[in-house]
């Protein structure tokens, strides 16, 4: 254990102290909150815009107006709604509402200063301006309803910024459906009654353990177990995915350092691989639980400002602590780890450039990209006979019985798997010794793995060099 | 001590066709400094490796301290390998603190010694030094320094003067000898015979594989016959000249004045004797040189000279080189 701990904390501190592991560290913290504050301070800082309406009657600027006006009123009745839920000063809820939409209305209309696109270009071009309640500003957009009131013309200097557009052609879709609902003789809100009229189809769950009562409505508590399966087996696909560079490249280093018959006249070869898998485990592991507290401790701060969201987390933090779903996940978690570890280690070893270890990297990623396919199936369909027979192909069982564990497949099953996993792991490990010693030891190639298998599999080889 | 440090029993290695250690068998016995001598490619590197068990031997045994190559004999255990390597990002202190913890020393006792070795070897204001921003010299140093860091019972270093300058040749030899006064058991390879003629007790030479020589110094010269160099006047027959007295002698390249014989001493007899014929022979003596014995000569003795040569056996000038 001392060689195995001397040889962890060498590679460790190796990786620690290099300055990619702080930037990476640091990389996922700040463009999250770079990302959202930037998301913010572009909200709160767009501009006031004006644009015009050109049409023969007021009905195109009463139509958008409408538009704005059930928005401020949806958002009145968001804000209500916050109140009571929060407990809050309607007045707070308001502000809260007005943040989140990005600080209030931001397109006004003012009459149109022309009634030709011609004539309208000084203003749309910013070269003159129009009074309006944000005072003198050129004009951000026009419409201008075609002649045979087919089109609503939109003319802007700025097409990427779309918000307004959007608007109006909800508003043109409202006033159809209006004209077309009053021309039938129907209410206007006839659609919605209909919509409020549906048939509502509620899940029930024959088993409801997490309710306490059969036939109870499925809640998120009874979600929360395959939320959590899925976030750990994406999380051990993560960590897999992010470990290939690293024991790719270090043991290429230690391959040209030719410091291996050093480290083997002090330490077992068994010694030397776990101390290394530790090593980029504990790297990767200490990246990942960095990133995860970051995002525990913005959900805490969210959590605590929204009442409620307290009953939202704790079903998952329940699942997370069921010893059914969390011992076989971890176990999953470490033979996978174990396994796809030492099948890139074995790989790494028998580089001797960076160039020959990015050759192996596509055909690494695309036999990633298997288990994640596998994943995403699994978390769509669990019970999906594919996921059935590919939770028994050794390189998905790791993701995919931690996915079917919710689902409680028969006990055998589970047992089964966990000893078919481990069994394939130390085979693997096995194999992947002997490649490592016959790559980092006696320098042979990736061109010689057949020939190594065979032999660790006493089968005679041609030649391994010295 | 109670065991050998090391008993090589018929150890061969084949890798494929080829067979790199033919049936090998030698013991280094404690307290000795034994060289491991023979040309590139004769197998030198392959039997250390088996002799650490880094290698399997495919017939015969190895036997380290009395017992099959494991991590605990190893522990007692210096080894310098060929090529060298270090983690180039660790300081030449953590470096040596780090190798000497993997044989046993606890953090403090390894530190201590990292910084003592160091200073003694001047390295000392380097101790916090990358081994990166070191010369190759200074970190060949650091990575010899490591080998000897856990005051191994027993020193096997593998061609330990290649890539040295003769300053730092010299403070090798100072070390070896220096371990060597402590008690350690060494062995070191070589393909320059001049190292091991002024250090080795022993000496085992290899040649494609196989062991052509295992004996002391004494030993290895005494397989050489004895010769002088005479050289004459050009035009006289030194050959026939000595026939009668019991000498044979065949012309040699040498250059020099005259032209130069080779004469070679009959069992019993010495040079002072080859000297004192040629004169009663009438021959015009130019020059007159006793042969001094060299390794060289023996292992070219032992193998011809023509396999020497092929083998990249260096020359006497390489040598000094």
């Amino acid at each position: 254990m001392r060689n195995i701990y001397l040889i962890f904390r060498r590679d460790f501190l190796g990786y620690v102290k290099a300055w990619g592991f702080w930037l990476s560290l640091a990389a996922v913290p700040l463009f999250l909150i770079l990302g959202v504050g930037f998301g913010m301070f572009a909200a709160t800082t767009s501009p006031v815009r004006y644009y015009a309406v050109v049409a023969p009657t007021p009905a195109i600027s009463q139509a958008i107006e409408a538009e704005f006006q059930r928005r401020v009123s949806d958002a009145a009745e968001e804000a209500a709604e916050l109140a009571k839920r929060m407990n809050i000063p309607l007045s707070e809820a308001e502000e809260q509402i007005s943040e989140a939409a990005g600080g209030g209305r931001k397109y006004f209309e003012v009459p149109p200063p022309a009634r030709t696109l011609e004539e309208l270009r000084p203003w749309l071009a910013g070269e003159r301006t129009v009074a309006g309640p944000a005072g003198e500003r050129g004009l951000f957009a026009a419409f201008i309803l075609s002649e045979d009131g087919s089109q609503l013309e939109y003319w802007s200097n700025d097409v990427n910024v779309d918000a307004l557009q959007r608007t109006a052609e909800i508003a043109m879709r409202d006033m159809s459906r209006r004209d077309a609902l009053t021309a039938a003789g129907l209410e206007t809100d006839f659609l919605k009654q209909a919509d409020n009229a549906a048939v509502k189809v509620p899940a029930f769950r024959l088993n409801n353990t997490h309710a306490g009562e059969s036939g109870a409505e499925v809640t998120i508590a009874d979600r929360a177990p395959a939320i959590v399966s899925g976030a750990l087996a994406y999380f051990l696909w993560l960590m897999v995915f992010s470990i290939i560079q690293y024991l790719l490249m270090g043991t290429i280093e230690e391959r040209s350092n030719k410091i291996f018959d050093t480290l083997l006249t002090s330490v077992k070869l068994p010694e030397l691989l776990a101390g290394k898998l530790l090593a980029v485990f504990a790297v990767t592991s200490t990246m990942m639980l960095s990133w995860t507290a970051f995002a525990g401790i913005g959900s805490a701060v969210f959590a605590a400002q929204v009442p409620g969201m307290t009953d939202t987390i704790s079903p998952f933090l329940a699942a997370l602590t069921d010893p059914g779903l969390i011992i076989p996940a971890l176990i999953s978690f470490v033979l996978g780890y174990v396994l796809y570890g030492a099948i890139f280690m074995a790989l790494g070893s028998l580089c001797d450039t960076i160039q020959e270890a990015q050759t192996l990297l596509s055909p690494m990623m695309i036999l990633l990209m298997l288990p994640m396919f596998a994943i995403f199936i699994a978390f769509q369909d669990p019970g999906s006979p594919v996921i059935d027979i590919a939770s028994w192909v050794p390189v998905f069982t790791p993701f995919l019985l931690i996915l079917r564990i919710p689902h409680d497949p028969p006990m055998w099953e589970i047992i089964a798997q966990m000893v078919m996993m481990a069994a394939v792991t130390a085979v693997i490990v096995w194999l992947s010794t002997k490649v490592y010693r016959a790559g980092a030891v006696h320098g042979a190639g990736i061109g010689e793995i057949g020939g190594m298998i065979k032999s660790a599999m006493g089968i005679k080889p041609k030649a391994v060099k010295e | 001590m109670g065991d050998a440090p090391l008993v090589m029993s018929g150890a061969t290695k084949r890798f494929g066709a080829f067979t790199a250690v033919n049936s090998l068998s030698f013991t280094v016995p404690a307290g000795q400094i034994v060289g491991f001598l023979g040309p590139n490619g004769a197998g030198k590197s392959t039997s250390l490796r088996m002799a650490l068990g880094v290698m399997e031997p495919d017939e015969g045994e190895v036997a380290l301290f009395g017992v099959k190559p494991e991590i605990r004999a190893l522990k007692r255990v210096g080894f310098l390998p060929e090529e060298r390597g270090l983690y180039k990002k660790m300081t030449a202190r953590d470096t040596i603190t780090y190798f000497a913890r993997l044989k046993g020393m606890s953090a403090n006792d390894a530190k201590a010694r990292a910084d003592e070795l160091l200073e003694s070897t001047g390295l000392g204001k380097f101790r916090l030094s990358r081994i990166s921003k070191l010369s190759k010299g200074m970190a060949q140093k650091v990575q010899i320094l490591s080998t000897l860091a856990h005051r191994p019972d027993f020193l096997i270093l593998d061609e330990p003067f290649s890539g040295l300058d003769p300053m730092n040749q010299q403070t090798l030899e100072n070390l070896i000898r220096a371990e060597h006064e402590r008690g350690a058991t060494i062995l070191f390879s070589t393909h320059v015979m001049e190292h091991a003629e002024r250090l080795c007790d022993r000496i085992v030479m290899l040649a494609r594989g196989r062991k052509v020589l295992d004996g002391t110094l004494e030993e290895a010269y005494a397989t050489l016959g004895q010769g002088a160099r005479v050289s004459v006047s050009a035009g006289f027959d030194l050959a026939a000249a000595l026939a009668s007295k019991g000498f044979s002698a065949h012309r040699a390249a040498d250059k020099g004045p005259g032209e130069a014989w080779r004469v070679e001493l009959p069992k019993g007899l010495g040079a002072q004797d080859a000297l004192r014929a040629a004169l009663e022979a009438g021959a015009p003596i130019l020059g007159f040189q006793p042969e001094e014995a060299r390794l060289r000569d023996v292992f070219v003795n032992l193998v011809g000279e023509a396999e020497a040569a092929a083998l990249d056996v260096p020359t006497p000038a390489e040598e000094a080189a």
